[in-house]
């Protein structure tokens, strides 16, 4: 194995009701450096779920997840998290809440300031620091989650279906983003999804789930090279074969 | 990226502009009730019996007549400094306990069985009570009677609004590792904030009717004693004074919280 792993998934298995509702259950993932891998699976099969364990939000009934060497216990400075309700403080303007992260891990004046302000422009939000969320379209709002998790320049970045309840068109402009921004800085990203051409465009790699209780049903690697754009991507000729492969994956459990 | 934010500023101002252009709208018609609702008094008032109903001009009158001898400045005076302190009482009690009975199990169970009886209660019930428990006619147990009406819609809205945190925002602190100081001071008050003026705002008008309660049963002073005192000399014009004055420390105190809303809260700014 070329690359190092830097997220490790063991065996974690979760159950809510006291046994009666099985999440997910004997998961095994890694997470490379550097790659982006994306969670597709079909609604309400514990994508999510998987994801908050990733970052210690809740705890797992069996099995363990590794991130740098370390049992995820309870969340890291080093790992960030993109919500998809966007989770932005309405009573916190664009620059606050993009500085919320910063604040809490104890950085400086200066350097909150600075690095607000470098995040704020990279995410395309500059002129906008004094304005509400509410203010702001849905797009705009996700920019501004974005900008708060990169702010913390984390090694690892989760992303929990980030532009789930945004429109087709807008969704697009923000995947190119993404894609820009890995090209400035490329990083550990785990994508969660259910939307497969979402999942290709922006994957390395792929990890298809099947409905409750979740398992791997298989690992595809996504042969397209960077840099890439969402319309190069959907061009490629890869793309129809991997965009069929995935359907079959996904389809084949719900009939089953 | 320009044309993109060239739209979302386009957006905003539209938004601010309609919130405007509405407010505009809003007072006109509130004005023009009023006038509507003067005139129609003002005509159809001299058609009764003036023991029973006087004209706005009467009052407007008399207005005056009680303002040169000094006694509505004079009732004014007392009334208000009852009023701000059971306020001031009633904002301090319902905040603190609303905050501790919303974040603590404990508080709400402590609290939760008197704040409902004491609340479904008629508080007028109480006050001949709380003048005996007082063992005073004077000020203090009228200023606790005051705070006594206001306390539980601040306190319920409080507690309430704590309750009620949004838990995805909760998600979001925990995710970046908050401490309990920060999530406070970030995510707790914050969102309580409009929930506790809005409760202010009802505070203030069942605050109002304590006052004058108070007043009635407590040493006869202040706005209530005029309005005793004048209905029971029969003079309707200077009887209906103090009620409208007290109608409008209503308005204006209930609409200085809106505006403080609006100060403290511009997050809540937005088209209804």
């Amino acid at each position: 194995m070329a690359a190092a792993e830097r997220v490790v998934v063991d065996r974690a298995t979760k159950v809510y009701n006291a046994g009666a509702l099985n999440v997910f259950s004997e998961l095994r993932m890694s997470v490379h450096d550097r790659e982006t891998l994306c969670v597709l699976g079909p609604s309400g099969c514990g994508k999510t779920t998987l994801l908050r364990a990733m970052h210690g939000l809740i705890g797992l009934d069996e099995g363990r997840i590794v991130i740098d060497g370390l049992e995820v216990k309870r969340p890291r400075r080093d790992v960030a998290m993109v919500f998809q309700h966007f989770g932005l403080m309405p009573w916190k303007r664009v620059r606050e809440n993009v500085a919320y992260g910063l604040e809490l891990a104890g950085f400086s004046r200066a350097d909150v300031d600075q690095r607000a302000r470098k995040y704020i422009d990279l995410v395309g939000l500059s002129g906008f620091e004094r304005a509400f969320p509410h203010e702001l379209s849905g797009g705009m709002q996700q920019r501004v989650g974005l900008a708060r998790a990169l702010a913390m320049e984390p090694d690892i970045l989760l992303m929990d279906e980030p532009f789930g309840s945004l429109d087709a068109q807008t969704r697009e402009i923000l995947q190119d983003e993404l894609l820009r921004i890995y090209q400035q800085h490329p990083r550990t990203m785990v994508f969660i999804t259910h939307s497969i051409e979402e999942a290709i465009a922006l994957g390395d790699r792929i990890v298809v789930l099947t409905a409750r209780p979740a398992r791997v049903r298989e690992t595809l690697t996504v042969d397209i090279p960077r840099p890439r754009t969402v319309a190069g991507v959907i061009a490629h000729p890869r793309f129809l074969e991997l965009r069929d492969r995935c359907w079959h994956l996904l389809r084949e459990r719900t009939t089953a | 990226m320009s044309v993109r934010e060239a739209q979302a500023g386009a957006a905003l101002a539209v938004r601010r502009g309609r919130v405007r252009r509405l407010r505009l709208g809003d007072w006109a018609v509130r004005l023009g009730s009023i006038a509507f609702v003067l005139l129609v008094w003002e005509f159809v008032a001299p058609r009764f019996n003036p023991l029973i109903i006087r004209s706005p001009s009467a009052i407007f009158r008399a207005f005056f007549e009680l303002v040169g001898t000094g006694e509505l400045q004079d009732a004014l005076g007392q009334s208000l400094r009852e009023l701000f302190a059971g306020l001031a009482i009633a904002i301090v009690v319902g905040v603190v306990l609303g905050i501790a009975s919303g974040r603590w199990r404990f508080v709400y169970n402590a609290l939760d069985p008197w704040v409902s009886a004491l609340y479904s209660v008629p508080s007028v019930a109480l006050v001949p009570l709380i003048a005996v428990a007082f063992r005073s006619l004077g000020d203090p147990p009228r200023i606790a009677t005051v705070a006594l009406f206001a306390v539980f819609p601040i306190l319920i809205n409080t507690q309430q609004a704590v309750r009620n945190l949004d838990r995805s925002l909760l998600e979001v602190a925990r995710a970046f590792n908050t401490s309990e100081r920060r999530l406070w001071s970030d995510l707790i008050i914050p969102s309580a904030v409009p929930f506790i003026l809005a409760g202010v705002r009802l505070g203030i008008g069942r605050g109002l009717i304590g006052m004058i309660v108070a007043e009635f049963f407590v040493g006869l002073v202040g706005m209530g004693y005029l309005i005793v005192e004048y209905e029971n000399v029969f003079r309707i014009d200077r009887m209906f004074v103090p009620v409208i004055i007290v109608a409008a420390m209503g308005i204006i105190l209930m609409g200085f919280v809106q505006w403080l809303e609006v100060r403290v809260a511009p997050w809540l700014r937005r088209e209804q």
